[in-house]
């Protein structure tokens, strides 16, 4: 208890404007967290390509290529949605000469960066899938349209969590809400 | 640098002051939905006046064009919604293109449309009394029995999970098309003009039209599947 209170009571003394700017550099290092998501799911994606193609370099290699950048592509949103949030702090950040306590500004941006880490789920989850749709294709290149429909459905509903974490981070940037 | 990085809402037109000192008027927003609209109705009148010397067989590349579209966004709709559905076509269409166009007009210099929560929040919230709506036209009210399965402990959880799709409908097309505009915004302000060559094209390539035409499909097809799936 007595750490936490000397450690208030210097945040008090520091000037504000310094403190909320040293939150928001904090928080900005924590949303790009996010990008172990995208980066693990795209690798999945490639293997299976990679390995798609492998085995039926003919007929299944060039559709598959296709459909893991596609899978990829939107793989990558979560880390775009943690990139976007970064750079408000960085560059346009509504947090610094808002009035209130300092340590709820801090804390704000501290918080936005925290809620982008949730972006890692939906990274994997879209690559594993867009890694088992270029598999698939890889096999039955014919049913190459259904199974991006698919893909893309799936894609689109794991991306729930994510979004939630980005309307936490957007409501706590530009919201007063306390 | 601050002044010249611009990614916000702008009022164009100001109507009046709220006692609270919120300003009421036209946005940036409402100019370039204005403007995509005009664009649309022009078209389909263009459509409307050529469509009648069309000809069974097609003759002109116009028409091989337009046959090409409709017949695409049938197709579309009866692999999504099921053939008896086919009427649906009727709207997810017109849908489709304005939000289309609503994604690709940053690339003329307009802010778009559905980077503002309001639009996209507006479009989902159809999409949401669509299911309420064909949900008990098609079981009657019965269809609110299925909040109570499967026992009728989660009925809270249910009805949470059943509001939770347009917000997550909205969000996903407005954080996507928003995430675009910041950082084209943030390019175009940050970077010195030799790096204004050419590259730009290329992050527009990924951000409207790429991720624009990609969220437009997410997102009719979403609507389509939630409104089908109330009907089964």
């Amino acid at each position: 208890m007595n750490i936490l209170e000397i450690m208030f009571g210097w945040m008090a003394t520091v000037d504000p404007k310094a403190l909320v700017l040293g939150a928001s550099a904090i928080g900005a290092g924590l949303a790009m967290i996010a990008g172990i998501g995208p980066g693990i799911g795209q690798g999945f994606a490639a293997g299976k390509a990679a390995e798609a193609m492998g085995k039926n370099p003919e007929h299944g290699g060039k559709p598959a290529t296709l459909v893991m950048l596609l899978g990829a592509a939107v793989a990558e949103t979560s880390g775009i949605f943690s990139l976007v949030i970064a750079i408000i702090m960085l560059f346009a950040n509504p947090l610094v000469g808002r009035d209130g306590a300092a340590i709820i500004l801090a804390a704000s941006a501290i918080g936005a960066g925290f809620a982008m880490i949730a972006g890692i789920g939906p990274g994997i989850g879209q690559g594993y899938a867009a890694g088992k749709a270029a598999e698939a294709v890889g096999k039955r290149p014919k049913l190459q349209s259904a199974i991006v429909r698919t893909m893309l459905l799936g894609q689109a509903v794991a991306q729930t969590t994510g979004i939630y974490a980005l309307i936490i981070a957007l409501l706590l940037l530009f919201v007063e809400l306390f | 640098m601050d002044e010249q990085l611009d990614f916000g809402i702008h009022m164009l037109i100001p109507l009046f002051t709220t006692e609270n000192g919120d300003v009421f008027g036209f946005t940036t927003t409402h100019v370039n939905t204005w403007i995509i609209m005009a664009i649309l109705t022009i078209f389909g009148f263009y459509v409307k006046k050529k469509v009648e010397a069309f000809t069974i067989v097609p003759e002109t590349k116009f028409q091989v064009a337009i046959e090409t579209i409709v017949s695409m966004f049938e197709s579309f709709t009866i692999s999504t919604m099921g053939e008896k559905n086919k009427g649906f076509a009727h709207f997810y269409g017109p849908m489709f293109l304005f939000i289309l166009f609503a994604n690709l007009s940053g690339l003329i210099l307009l802010r778009p449309p559905t980077a503002d929560i309001a639009t996209t929040f507006a479009l989902s919230l159809t999409t949401f009394f669509m299911v309420q709506l064909y949900g008990i036209k098609s079981k009657g009210l019965g269809y609110y029995k299925e909040l109570f399965q499967p026992i009728p402990l989660l009925f809270p959880l249910n009805v949470v999970g059943e509001l939770a799709n347009p917000i997550s409908l909205s969000f996903r097309l407005f954080g996507n098309i928003l995430g675009g505009t910041i950082i084209m915004g943030l390019y175009y302000a940050m970077i010195p003009w030799i790096g204004l060559l050419g590259i730009p094209s290329i992050l527009h390539m990924y951000f409207d039209v790429f991720a624009g035409t990609l969220q437009t499909l997410i997102f009719v097809m979403l609507s389509m599947t939630f409104v089908s799936s109330a009907m089964e």
